[in-house]
């Protein structure tokens, strides 16, 4: 290791390059601040919206009338509605269609086929949010755009911890794992901006155990931002609300709404009331609302539960294999056309993933500030507000700008600030090189945490949380972090970024752990066996949990969701 | 595992190892013109390599876990 870390300075660091990071740095250098933005790939196919997406949730004024309060409640009544603080999301859609009609400009098809279109995810008779749109080139567009904005990006430089001091945030300390050797470097900023994506490879996948990458979401978003605030005492919310997606199985994807078709038994009936042929305008909601019913009908010997599209017209079909490649998931369409399997003729089973964290994280005011003052967050990692592609790229602009508004009016950190600090933290990750044949490897860590996390921090529907178990899993989680310290060791950076990835997942899992104990209640999958009800008390309530950097107290705070 | 790269077809100009969202190949142009796939264990198989190859040089190959499970469609009846 080199005595002294490489220096990179800026008024805004934004960490993570997916949408919310690209929209935050766009909209930072908008403001005239100088951005740097560091990226653990490449942010040209980063994340998870990497090769496509193909649902914006917006509110576009001209389709849906001037009164914003139907959509409002639709996308509150939507897969992505549980955990909202109402403001963030009446001020998300107040802002997306300026985004969507951005998007449009910078290259993006927002209405590839000439109107705003508003297709799938939809139930009967209600307003649909979500436009269809094709974004197989959304991750090279906003590259693009970030670069002639002058955001400096920095590529294979993911950020591995945070640094404040007696004035607030004041940088964060990132590994260079382009070569073979790790690299720290300390990036120096007036605010940051976290949007590191959801927290994958916490639990085993629930297809295919052992199979670790073969997740819905994009794996290497290990809840980096939830970890790391959390280690400098920022408030994270709703950890201990679990969510799964679903998809076909075994081949983990999301993307479930792309299909068109009929969710059905095996004998043909329809596992939902909401259609009985589908079409692109509705498609089949059902596992939108009745998340857990392929886990169910396994669970209970009705199943398996099928997705059918051989009652869709041709003409649907092909919108939906169109839809597919704008979402990315042209690896599912080679593969079933490799297999011929035609989505015409044969069904195709579908199954509820394991947990991960989508929209639970980091608390947001307004104006995407966490609340660590000048520390922002946008995307999947934000705990009281969730809108997928949308939600990402609105809020990243809003955190974006207000980050670059706020360092306005902040002084830049000195140069070689919390050297100590850095020089201790590159220490202690570089103390894990130098594997030799008698070393566990980061994968032991990696399935060591899933066994913990499926029995202890277990997520329903059929499995059960209790003070008890939480208990012993906390104890156990804590054991292996002592065994990890003594008996991992890897070869290279790349080897070592996969190691912190699951320190940064078994922090998550020591936030759930203790949030989950806090809620005694039950509440859509957290279910506790010792306090079986929903508690009506808590409904218009959100749990914060936070850990004090000085003492490691963990602190909890109920409070009222704000309207 | 996962990425296979066609070394006729490939040019060697790295752009999969590049822009692969799990870093699974790696590109050392003075060892070897075609990308080493070090972790295909990895992939997740979003097929931006696929997609970005100028040469239409790699396929993913999906391990038999992964594979989609279907049926007839005229069998789901009582």
């Amino acid at each position: 290791m080199k005595e002294d870390i490489r220096e990179y300075s800026a008024d805004v660091l934004v960490v993570g390059g997916g949408i919310a990071g690209l929209m935050a740095a766009i909209a930072a250098a908008e403001e005239g601040a100088s951005v740097i933005l560091a990226e653990k790939a490449n942010t040209k196919r980063s994340g998870s919206g990497a090769t496509g997406n193909d649902h914006f949730l917006c509110y576009i004024p001209e389709k849906h009338g001037a009164d914003m309060q139907p959509i409002l409640r639709e996308v509150l009544d939507s897969m992505v509605g549980l955990c909202h603080d109402k403001d963030n999301t009446r001020r998300f859609l107040q802002e997306s269609f300026e985004v969507v009609q951005l998007w449009n400009e910078w290259g993006i098809a927002m209405r590839p086929h000439g109107d705003w279109e508003f297709m799938g995810h939809a139930f009967p008779g209600r307003p649909r949010v979500w436009l269809k749109y094709d974004g197989h080139n959304q991750k090279p567009a906003l590259t693009a755009k970030a670069k002639s904005c002058g955001v400096e990006i920095l590529n294979h430089l993911p950020v591995v911890d945070l640094c404040s001091d007696e004035s607030g945030i004041c940088g964060a300390l990132a590994m260079d794992v382009r070569g073979d050797d790790p690299e720290f470097v300390f990036l120096r900023a007036k605010t940051v901006v976290l949007a590191t994506g959801s927290a994958n490879r916490m639990y085993s996948p629930a297809g295919t155990p052992g199979w670790m990458f073969n997740t819905a979401f994009c794996p290497s978003c290990t809840g980096a931002a939830q970890a790391q605030a959390w280690r400098i005492g920022a408030n994270l919310v709703n950890m201990e609300l679990p969510n799964r997606h679903a998809g076909p199985k075994y081949f983990s994807r999301a993307g479930k709404s792309t299909w068109i078709g009929v969710y059905r038994y095996p004998d043909g009936r329809p596992l939902g009331p909401f259609v009985t042929e589908a079409t692109k305008e509705y498609g089949d909601i059902t596992c939108d609302v009745w998340n857990s019913a392929f886990t169910d009908l396994m669970l209970d010997g009705r199943g398996p539960a099928y997705l059918d599209c051989s009652g869709t017209s041709p003409e649907d079909l092909e919108y939906m294999r169109w839809g597919m490649r704008g979402e990315g998931l042209t690896a599912l369409l080679d593969y079933l056309d490799e297999k011929k399997i035609d989505p015409g003729k044969r069904a195709v089973e579908f199954m509820q993933y394991e947990p991960h964290l989508i929209g639970r994280g980091l608390e947001i005011d307004i104006d995407g500030q966490t609340s660590l003052p000048g520390l922002f967050a946008a995307g999947d990692m934000v705990g009281n507000f969730r809108g997928d592609i949308g939600g990402a790229a609105v809020y990243g602009r809003i955190a974006g700008r207000q980050a670059a508004r706020l360092a306005g009016g902040r002084s830049m950190p000195t140069s070689g600030a919390a050297a100590e600090w850095r020089k201790n933290r590159s220490e202690y990750y570089l103390s894990y090189l130098g594997q030799g044949s008698h070393d566990a490897g980061w994968r032991e860590a990696n399935l060591a945490l899933h066994q913990i996390c499926n029995d202890y921090i277990a997520a329903g529907p059929h499995r059960v949380r209790s003070a008890t178990l939480l208990k012993a899993g906390m104890e156990y989680l804590e054991q292996l972090r002592a065994n990890i310290r003594q008996e991992v060791r890897v070869a290279n950076s790349h080897e070592l970024l996969r190691l912190i990835e699951v320190l940064d997942l078994m922090d998550c899992a020591e936030v759930i752990f203790h949030s989950a104990g806090e809620r005694k209640e039950t509440r859509g999958m957290h279910i506790r066996s010792d306090f079986s009800f929903t508690n009506p008390l808590l409904s218009d309530k959100f749990l914060l949990v936070c850990k004090s950097p000085q003492n490691s107290e963990v602190s909890f705070k109920w409070r009222s969701i704000r309207n | 595992m996962p990425p296979v790269i066609d070394t006729e077809k490939c040019i060697g100009c790295g752009l999969c190892a590049e822009i692969c969202p799990m870093m699974v190949f790696r590109h050392k142009p003075e060892e070897s013109d075609t990308p080493q796939v070090l972790y295909g264990d990895e992939c997740w198989h979003c097929n931006a390599c696929v997609l970005d190859c100028s040469q239409g040089a790699i396929r993913l190959r999906l391990p038999l876990p992964y594979m989609i499970l279907n049926t007839d469609a005229a069998n789901l009846k009582g």
